[in-house]
């Protein structure tokens, strides 16, 4: 373990010894000629962090070049993704966000850049599939439970969510408007804070990742009622579009965007590094630990998705706002 | 239970693991004492080594990062009134008092055995109450953290001086720059003027390095002090009649430190000045604080590191962290298939063992390193003014720049200087405000929570559903009338 640490650590050392002397040749060797920064719009410790120390530890492998990871944390994601926006479209500065940061919040403020105009996608790295969550000991055995009595006191129902417009509290939003219920949603810090508000009696329901459940789950304090997308993750729990909650809700996609205009032969590049490091071995170890899948879209695909993300999103912006 | 204890202790005994937290220990203390570069960088940048190592090897080393890091951000605040952190804004208020008075080689001594002694202890009282603690965590809900900060900002203010108007005016300055930015619950935008560069807020850093460290450069170029420099002498070592007179206040600081840190959201910023204050309170002379008392750095630092053994609670029985630091470690923990929660002790208790016991042989460690290595940092106040100063400058901006490379921040340092100047020339603290600042945006995060659990009748949920809250709010502006009184009202009154 420690002598494949070396080998790796050996291994980058040269990568960016070999860096500083290509960055000082003329400007006309091949991409990439020197380091890539990779920002990310949110703040150190969580899950987009830990994912990118894993990806730039491997990716110089098949890029040939080191990447460097950059915080920027600040107004909800959107300072790092102006920095992005504004950065020269070289395929030196990429973006490392998630789809509510990247297509949500363009319908709830005036933002500095056009999310569809100006960044356009390397590669989606990832996706993670909420769950709804109830405490062990909860009256709602089954979402029909739920449904039921938040229909019956609309309002009554304490949900705990990560934030206004985050990856807990959408889902949550459109889960209430396709199913035409209603939940008090409070925030928290985060989604280790809701279900800590969960835990304690705080909050009726919460939604998680199943990476961040699991240990939960086996001590028997949780029990998950649904989970997004069509397929069971759980034999014995339903999915999103079997309790009547269909389309791309509850998914949070982990992508690197690039600014538009970068080059077609450098975003190539970066997206066949992206396809490559989906088959490492190492990647897939590492990120397994991490509780994380890994799932590889391509830049035409993924842009396809995020314009629909867009449109939906506006829709569930307008009418939430709209009360 | 005891059984694992054992088994862990006798894991923890390894030579690569001594030697890998002593790197992290002393990495940890270098980029904590350099200002604009903090612990958590330091974390998460060299995380993915740990994923390398061992579980016993790679989680020590990065706690070993963490415990010097704390201890490396009271340096510059001792030697040039530069915290870093808002933790160390206690320490710095006598630290570089006595660093002009020419014992910053003392002052460094006690923070560093304060800040041991403050973790050691902690840390060895959560390993042993693990399970209770974790029960009273769950106590604390959105109202309680309020009340909690309410009650911390009305002692702060009670305390700070002589003429508690003057301390509400600069707290409420505080907790109205705290409001710049986007509204953490709603997204509005407040006070920003239509300008991007301030929808995130204010940042700590640039204030905190603007109304500390400047005014004091300011201070020694308007007395154009050539001859005398800014501390001639670095002093002698802290005697064992000066620790044991400190004792009392480091253990009190410690008890106080642990209790904050089973609350979750408070933090060691809260502890370090409940720890501060409370040691003014408790002493014969209470005008000694803030003029060079190794009292109050023993205060502060006992209190800052006791915060660390509790928070740890959450992450470990839960596998919920309480903050950014919590979070990297438990990135660490999962990637080592170790899987933070209910499980964890049942499934692999000789290992966590293991690594608790391993964090308290770092504070063992980190006795040794830091006192070989306070001769070095404290040399820095032996350089000439004329070299010093402008060293100080260049470390007061380039330290904000590095922070997050946003050049709006170089002005707000500099705003910020010119005001710490200003308010220094009009005998205005301006503590109370960093605390307002600080806390201002958790508490009404909490109290914006506390309103939504109540469908918008957050009183009535105190008065009916949230009975340790109300009693808290209840208490204290009596709490902070109190303090008041003891410390100030005999001076106010002949």
């Amino acid at each position: 373990m420690l002598r494949n640490f070396a080998k790796k650590s050996v291994a980058v050392a040269a990568l960016a010894g070999a860096s500083v002397v290509a960055s000082m040749s003329p400007a006309l060797a091949e991409y990439p000629e020197k380091p890539i920064t990779m920002v990310i719009p949110l703040g150190a410790g969580g899950s987009h962090d830990l994912n990118a120390r894993v990806i730039t530890s491997i990716i110089p492998t098949y890029l040939e070049q080191a990447m460097i990871v950059r915080l920027t944390p600040g107004a909800g994601g959107q300072k790092g993704t102006q920095e992005v926006a504004n950065a020269p479209a070289d395929g030196y500065t990429l973006l490392f966000t998630h789809n509510y940061i990247d297509q949500l919040q363009q319908h709830v403020e005036n933002l500095p850049y056009d999310p569809l105009e100006d960044f356009v996608t390397v590669a989606r790295v990832n996706y993670a599939p909420i769950a709804v969550t109830v405490r062990a000991d909860s009256p709602y055995q089954t979402f029909e439970d739920l449904v039921e009595a938040s229909k019956a006191d609309p309002g009554g129902v304490q949900m705990a969510h990560s934030g206004n417009w985050g990856a807990l509290f959408v889902p949550a939003a459109q889960m209430m408007q396709a199913l035409d219920m209603s939940w008090n949603l409070v925030p928290y810090q985060g989604g280790g804070p809701a279900l800590q508000a969960l835990l304690s009696g705080d909050a009726d329901v919460t939604m998680g990742f199943p990476s961040s459940l699991a240990s939960h789950l086996e001590a028997g304090t949780v029990r998950i009622l649904a989970t997004a997308g069509p397929e069971r993750i759980y034999d014995d729990v339903p999915t999103f579009a079997e309790v009547g909650v269909e389309g791309d809700v509850g998914f949070m996609h982990r992508v690197v965007l690039a600014p538009a205009g970068t080059p077609d032969d450098v975003l190539e590049m970066l997206g066949d590094a992206f396809a490559q490091l989906g088959e490492d071995t190492t990647f897939n170890r590492m990120m397994g630990r991490l509780g994380e899948n890994i799932d590889i879209i391509g830049s035409d695909e993924y842009d396809a998705m995020r314009s629909d993300q867009s449109g939906a999103y506006e829709v569930l912006v307008q009418e939430l706002t709209s009360q | 239970m005891f059984e694992l204890f054992t088994e862990g202790f006798a894991m923890a005994m390894r030579f690569d693991t001594m030697a890998l937290m002593s790197i992290g220990l002393f990495s940890g203390m270098l980029v904590g004492s350099l200002p604009g570069f903090t612990t958590l960088m330091a974390m998460a940048i060299l995380l993915p080594i740990s994923f390398f190592l061992e579980p016993i090897v790679g989680i020590p080393f990065l706690l070993g990062i963490y415990k010097g890091g704390i201890f490396g951000g009271s340096v510059p605040a001792i030697l040039i009134s530069m915290p870093g952190t808002g933790a160390a804004v206690a320490t710095s208020r006598d630290g570089y008092k006595l660093t002009q008075q020419g014992k910053s080689r003392k002052a460094l001594d006690i923070a560093l055995f304060s800040s041991v002694f403050g973790d050691t202890a902690s840390d060895i009282f959560t390993i042993l109450m693990m399970f209770p603690i974790a029960f009273l965590v769950m106590q604390f809900g959105p109202p309680e953290l309020f009340a909690v900060l309410l009650m911390s900002l009305i002692i702060i203010a009670a305390t700070s001086g002589a003429n508690p108007l003057k301390s509400l005016i600069m707290m409420m300055l505080g907790l109205w720059l705290s409001f710049i930015g986007t509204d953490p619950l709603g997204g509005v935008e407040r006070f920003t003027f239509g300008l991007f560069e301030l929808k995130s807020g204010i940042p700590l850093l640039p204030m905190l390095i603007g109304v500390f460290a400047l005014p004091e450069v300011a201070n020694v170029i308007i007395r154009n002090e050539k001859s005398r420099k800014l501390a001639a002498l670095v002093g002698e070592r802290l005697t064992r009649a000066e620790f044991s007179r400190c004792l009392p206040t480091i253990c009190r600081s410690t008890v106080i430190g642990t209790g904050i840190g089973i609350v979750p959201g408070l933090g060691q910023i809260v502890a370090a000045m409940m720890g501060y204050t409370a040691a003014k309170n408790a002493s014969k002379h209470p005008e000694t604080f803030g003029e060079g008392e190794i009292e109050g750095v023993a205060a502060a630092e006992a209190a800052n590191n006791a915060v660390n053994g509790p928070t740890m609670v959450p992450l470990l029985t839960l596998g919920i962290p309480g903050d950014n630091v919590t979070a990297i470690l438990l990135g660490a923990f999962v990637a080592q298939g170790l899987r933070p929660g209910p499980q964890l002790f049942e499934e692999q208790g000789a290992t966590v063992f293991a690594i608790l016991v391993a964090m308290v042989i770092a504070n063992l460690l980190f006795l040794v390193i830091g006192y070989l290595s306070i001769p070095f940092f404290s040399k820095i106040v032996t350089i000439k003014t004329s070299i010093l100063i402008p060293l100080v400058i260049m470390f007061a901006f380039a330290g904000t720049y590095v922070f997050r490379s946003d050049p709006t921040d170089l002005l707000i340092l500099v705003a910020f200087g010119v005001f710490g100047i200003i308010a220094k020339a009009a005998k205005f603290d301006v503590m109370p405000m960093v605390m307002g600042f600080i806390l201002g945006p958790s508490m009404e995060y909490a109290f914006g929570q506390t309103a939504a659990m109540s469908n918008g009748n957050p009183l009535g949920f105190f008065l009916t559903e949230r009975f340790g809250a109300l009693g808290v709010l209840i208490a204290a502006p009596i709490i902070g009338y109190l303090l008041w009184k003891r410390l100030y009202g005999r001076s106010a009154n002949t």
